[in-house]
C-alpha cells in the first residue's frame, strides 16, 4: 500500500504552515524529512495521522486516512511524537504493550501473539534487557528506543517517525536508523524526520525537504543534498564527502540568505 | 424552648450593641434623667416597647390599649408566635437601642438571653428595662405572668388568667392516670427537647412520660436516631417545617425510620408555635397533648382504688 | 516471560481481592456499630430476618443506607481519583483539591436552599451534579490550555474558596435559622443519619459514573505516552474527555448532594495503591475504588467511635488523615510543579 499526500495545505492560528505538500511513500521504503525547526516537518506528519485539520488528500492504499476511525487509522499508521512523555514509572514491557491497544477488544488483556510482537519490537529497538525496569528512570537514549519499540509493537504498514535519533549516542542512532531499515525489509513503510544530514544521507532511500511549509526538493540524498539547497534551505556551507555507503555530510559555517540582505 | 425565637432573634440584634447613639449621649441622658425625675415611680408605664417574641406576647395579652408601642417583629412570624394575628396591629421593632432611643418608651421588656448587649446598653441610657428568664417551664408561666401585669399596671387581669392557667393545669394534674404512655419531642437535626425544657414540662403535665428526659437528655441535646427506634415511644413528636425555605435539619425527624416504627403515633400535635414561648397559650399545648394522651393509652379503669 | 506475565495478573488479583475483602469487612463493622448496642446476632436477625420491629428499623432504615452510602462514594471517590490523575498525569489531581467537590456542594446549596425545585430531595443531586459538571469542565479547560501541576491546584484553590464562600453566604442568607449551621455539613461531608431515599438517589448516578470511568480506562492507559502518542494508538481524545468529564462529575456530584463534600479520599487511596500495582492507569481503578470504599466506611466508622456521642464530621477526618499526605506530596513533588 503506498501512502499518497496531495495537495496538503495546513493553517494554524491563521500561519499557513503547510502549502500544497504533496509526496508518496511506497512500502519498504524510508524517506527522510528534512528541514530547519519550524519548516513544517512534526505538522506534516500529524496532519497525516489526522491529529490537525488539513486540506487536500491522504491516501493509504484505498484508504482515506481522515475517513477513518481511529482506531482503524492507528492499525495503519503509527505515529512517533518528537516530545518524549512518559507518564509514572511504567515498565518497559507495559510501555512497549500500549503498542498493542489499537488491536485489543475493550477490557482484554494482551493475547499471545500482542505478547510476541512486543517482544519482537524489544529485540529490534534493543531494549529487551530493559524489560522489567521502570522505563522512567532509563536514560534519554534508552527511552527513545522504548518508546519506538511502542511505535513498532502498532504493527503498521507505515511508520512516522518524529526525529527518532536526536539525543541518542553514535552508537545508538545507527542502531535507530537500522532498526528503521529492517522494519522496510518487512515491506513497511517509514517517514522519518532527522536533523543529521549524514545519517539521512546514508541510511535513507529518499530525502524530502520541507522549506517554510512547502517542499522545495524530493529525490535520491545525492539528489537533494547539494551545497546549493543546503545554502537556501538551511544557511549552511557543508563538507561533503562520499564513501562507499554514501554521503557525508559536515556543517562548516552560516552562509548569508541569497537576496536578504540587498535592500541595504 | 426558646432556641428558635433566639436563633432569628441574637443575630440582628447583636449588632445593636455597636450601633447605639453614644454620639448624642450626653443629651440623651440629660432628658432620660428628666424624665425619670418628673416621672410618678408607682403610675402605670404609658408607652412600653417589647424587644422579645416571648415578651411580646406576654405583654400583648395584658396591656391596655395604646399601652404597648412596638413588639418585635418576630412577635409577626406564626412559627414562633401564637398571637401573629395580634401582632399586626403594633408596629415592629427590630430589638435595636436606636429605635428604643427615638421612641423613648418609660418601659422596655425583653428576654435576657436575646437582647443581653443591647440590654446593658439600654440599662446605661437609664431607660427601665424589665427582662424575662430565658428557660421557663409551665410552673414559671403563671408568675410570669403576674409580672408581666405588675410591670404593666394590669394586676387584676394578669390575676384572673395566672389563676385560670394554674386551675386548669392542676386540673390535668388531677386526671393523671395509668397506663403512662410515652413520647419524645423530636426536633430539627435529631434534637430531642430533654430534662427542664418547656416541652417536657407540657409533656409531663399532659400525662406522658418524656424519654429524651429519662435518657439523661437535659435541655436540648442531639439525640441518636437509633436510640429513638430502639426505645419505641408511643408519641413521636415532630416539628412542623420552620418556612418556605427547606433546610437538611427538617430531614432528620422525617428520617423514614421513625415512621417505619408502626406502632407509634407521629405527628406535630401540639398548636402551632404554642410551645415556642411560655404563656397563658401555652395550655393550648397541654390540652392538645392531654386529647392525644387519652387516644393512645386510655386510662385504665381504677380496679385498685374500689376494692 | 510468560510467568511473569501470569504472575503480575496473580499479583493484580489478589490486591483487589485483598481489598475488597478490606471493603467488606469494615461494611460489615459499619452495620455493627452504633448507639443502639444490638449485639451481632440481633444485628444480622434484624437485617435478614425481620424478627424485632427495632432491630429491624435500625439495620434497615439506619445503618443499611449509611453503610451503602460510604461504601458508594467512597468508591467514587477512589475511582475519581484514579481517573482523574490518569487523565491529567497529574499526581495532584483529586476532586477535592482541584474544586468539584465543592462546587457540587455550591449547586446542590443553591438548588435547594433557594427553594427553587420546593423541598424535593431530587433538587440536591440535581443542583450537585450541574455543580460537578460546570468544575470539571472548567479545570479541564484550564489544564488543556497550561498543562502544568501549579496551575491546576491554584485554579483548584481559586474554586473551592470561591464555592465555600459562595455556599455559606447562601446559607447565611436563607430565612430558615437553621440552613447558616449545615455550612459544616457541605463543606466538611457527613453520613450521619441518611436515609435509603439518599441511598436510591445517589447509588444509580454514582454507578453510572463508574461505567463511564471504566470505559476511559483504555485511554488513560494511553495517555501515560502522552496526548500525541495517545491520540495515534487510536484514543478520541474528545471521546474520553466526555466520558471523564460525565463520568467524574455523576460521580463526585451524586456523593456530594447526599454527604456534602468530603475530600483527600481520592488523592490518598490511589497513591498509596499505585505502588502496589503495575501502575497502570487502568489498573488502578478497581483497586482505588474498592480502597476508597474500605477508607471512607473506617473513617465513618472512627467518627462514631472516637468520640461517643459527638459525632465528627466525617470530612474532618478524612482531611486530618489526607492534609499531611497531600503537603508531604507537595514538598516531594515542587521540582516537578516549579
Amino acid at each position: 500500500m503506498r501512502l499518497v499526500v496531495s495537495n496538503l495545505s495546513v493553517t494554524l492560528s491563521g500561519r499557513k504552515v503547510l502549502r500544497r505538500v504533496s509526496l508518496s511513500i511506497s512500502p519498504g521504503e524510508v524517506v527522510g524529512l528534512l528541514g530547519p525547526n519550524g519548516a513544517g516537518k512534526s505538522t506534516l506528519m500529524r496532519a497525516i495521522v489526522s491529529q490537525i485539520r488539513s486540506s487536500g488528500s491522504i491516501t493509504f492504499g484505498d484508504e482515506s486516512l481522515a475517513a477513518l476511525g481511529d482506531r482503524d487509522r492507528a492499525r495503519l499508521v503509527a505515529y512517533l511524537p518528537q516530545a518524549r512523555v512518559i507518564g509514572w514509572q511504567l515498565s518497559v514491557r507495559n510501555v512497549v504493550a500500549l503498542g498493542r491497544l489499537p488491536w485489543r477488544g475493550f477490557a482484554k488483556g494482551p493475547g499471545d501473539h500482542d505478547r510476541a510482537v512486543c517482544e519482537e519490537a524489544m529485540r529490534l529497538m534493543d531494549v529487551a534487557y530493559l524489560a522489567d525496569r521502570p522505563a522512567t528512570e532509563l536514560s534519554g537514549g534508552e527511552q527513545a528506543r522504548v518508546l519506538a519499540a511502542r511505535a513498532v509493537a502498532q504493527e503498521t504498514p507505515l511508520l512516522l517517525a518524529d526525529e527518532p535519533a536526536s539525543g541518542l549516542d553514535p552508537a545508538h542512532q545507527i542502531s535507530m536508523m537500522q532498526a528503521l531499515r529492517r522494519l522496510s525489509a518487512q515491506g513497511r513503510s517509514v517517514l522519518v524526520s532527522l536533523h543529521d544530514l549524514t545519517l539521512a544521507a546514508r541510511w535513507c532511500d529518499r530525502l524530502v525537504l520541507l522549506k517554510d511549509g512547502s517542499i522545495a526538493d524530493e529525490g535520491p540524498p545525492e539528489a537533494v543534498l547539494t551545497s546549493g539547497n543546503l545554502q537556501d534551505v538551511f544557511n549552511v556551507s557543508a563538507h561533503i564527502a562520499q564513501d562507499e555507503n554514501g554521503l557525508i555530510l559536515a556543517p562548516t559555517g552560516l552562509v548569508e540568505q541569497r537576496g536578504t540582505h540587498s535592500g541595504q | 424552648m426558646w432556641c428558635r425565637p433566639s436563633l432569628k432573634a441574637v443575630f440582628p440584634n447583636l449588632r445593636a450593641g455597636q450601633r447605639g447613639g453614644f454620639s448624642c449621649g450626653i443629651l440623651f441622658f440629660a432628658i432620660a434623667a428628666l424624665v425619670a425625675l418628673t416621672l410618678p415611680a408607682a403610675a402605670a408605664p404609658k408607652r412600653v416597647m417589647s424587644l422579645n417574641v416571648c415578651t411580646d406576647q406576654l405583654a400583648m395579652a395584658l396591656a391596655g390599649p395604646d399601652q404597648l408601642t412596638s413588639v418585635s417583629f418576630l412577635a409577626g412570624d406564626p412559627d414562633l408566635s401564637v398571637m401573629h394575628k395580634e401582632a399586626s396591629a403594633y408596629s415592629k421593632n427590630r430589638g435595636l437601642a436606636e429605635e428604643v432611643f427615638l421612641a423613648q418608651p418609660d418601659m422596655v421588656v425583653t428576654g435576657t438571653y436575646s437582647l443581653h448587649n443591647t440590654t446593658a446598653l439600654l440599662k446605661r441610657l437609664d431607660f427601665q428595662v424589665e427582662e424575662f428568664p430565658f428557660t421557663q417551664t409551665l410552673e414559671s408561666i403563671p408568675a410570669d405572668i403576674r409580672r408581666m401585669g405588675e410591670i404593666l399596671g394590669r394586676e387584676g387581669r394578669a390575676e384572673r388568667m395566672a389563676t385560670e392557667f394554674e386551675r386548669e393545669l392542676q386540673s390535668a394534674e388531677n386526671a393523671a392516670c395509668e397506663p403512662v404512655p410515652t413520647a419524645i419531642a423530636y426536633d430539627q437535626n435529631g434534637v430531642a427537647l430533654g430534662a427542664g425544657t418547656l416541652a417536657d414540662s407540657v409533656l409531663k403535665a399532659a400525662g406522658f412520660r418524656n424519654l429524651a428526659a429519662e435518657s439523661g437528655i437535659h435541655g436540648m441535646a442531639p439525640f441518636p436516631l437509633e436510640l429513638l427506634v430502639s426505645l419505641k415511644p408511643d408519641v413521636v413528636i415532630v416539628p412542623r417545617s420552620l418556612s418556605d425555605a427547606p433546610s437538611l435539619a427538617d430531614q432528620i425527624p422525617r428520617h423514614p425510620a421513625i415512621g417505619a416504627l408502626k406502632e407509634s403515633r407521629i405527628g406535630t400535635f401540639v398548636p402551632r408555635a404554642s410551645w415556642a414561648c411560655g404563656g397563658p397559650f401555652t395550655i393550648e399545648a397541654v390540652r392538645a397533648l392531654r386529647t392525644l394522651r387519652k387516644d393512645v393509652a386510655p386510662c385504665a379503669e381504677k380496679t385498685s382504688a374500689l376494692r | 516471560m510468560r510467568g511473569k506475565d501470569i504472575g503480575t495478573s496473580m499479583k493484580a488479583i489478589r490486591l483487589t481481592l485483598l481489598l475488597g475483602a478490606l471493603a467488606t469487612l469494615f461494611f460489615v463493622l459499619s452495620l455493627l456499630i452504633g448507639p443502639a448496642e444490638l449485639g451481632i446476632v440481633k444485628s444480622i436477625g434484624g437485617l435478614f430476618a425481620g424478627g424485632d420491629e427495632a432491630a429491624m428499623i435500625i439495620m434497615r432504615e439506619i445503618r443499611l443506607p449509611r453503610a451503602i452510602l460510604a461504601l458508594g462514594v467512597g468508591f467514587s471517590l477512589g475511582i475519581s481519583g484514579a481517573v482523574l490523575q490518569g487523565f491529567l498525569r497529574n499526581p495532584l489531581a483529586e476532586p477535592g483539591i482541584i474544586g468539584v467537590s465543592a462546587v457540587a456542594s455550591l449547586g446542590a446549596v443553591s438548588t435547594f436552599y433557594t427553594g427553587i425545585a420546593g423541598a424535593s430531595l431530587f433538587a440536591l443531586p440535581a443542583g450537585a451534579l450541574g455543580g460537578a459538571l460546570v468544575a470539571v469542565l472548567v479545570l479541564l479547560a484550564i489544564a488543556a490550555r497550561h498543562g502544568s501541576t501549579l496551575t491546576l491546584i491554584l485554579a483548584g484553590i481559586a474554586l473551592t474558596s470561591l464555592a465555600g464562600a459562595l455556599t455559606s453566604l447562601i446559607l447565611n442568607l436563607s430565612p430558615n435559622p437553621f440552613a447558616s449551621y449545615e455550612i459544616i455539613f457541605w463543606l466538611l461531608g457527613s453520613i450521619k443519619d441518611r436515609s435509603m431515599e439518599h441511598v436510591w438517589l445517589a447509588l444509580p448516578l454514582m454507578i453510572a459514573g463508574w461505567i463511564l470511568i471504566a470505559f476511559a480506562a483504555r485511554a488513560i492507559d494511553a495517555l501515560s505516552l502522552g496526548e500525541e502518542a495517545a491520540s495515534s494508538l487510536g484514543v478520541s481524545m474528545a471521546h474520553t474527555r466526555i466520558l471523564i468529564v460525565a463520568g467524574v462529575a455523576l460521580c463526585v456530584g451524586a456523593g456530594t448532594a447526599v454527604t456534602g463534600a468530603i475530600g483527600f479520599v481520592g488523592l490518598v487511596v490511589p497513591h498509596l495503591i499505585r505502588p502496589l500495582t503495575d501502575r497502570m492507569p487502568s489498573n488502578l481503578l478497581l483497586p482505588s475504588g474498592l480502597g476508597g470504599a474500605a477508607l471512607l466506611l473506617a473513617a465513618d466508622i472512627a467518627v462514631r467511635v472516637v468520640v461517643p456521642g459527638r459525632e465528627l464530621n466525617i470530612g474532618v477526618v478524612t482531611a486530618l488523615i489526607g492534609a499531611p499526605f497531600f503537603l508531604w506530596l507537595v514538598i516531594r513533588a515542587r521540582r516537578e510543579m516549579f
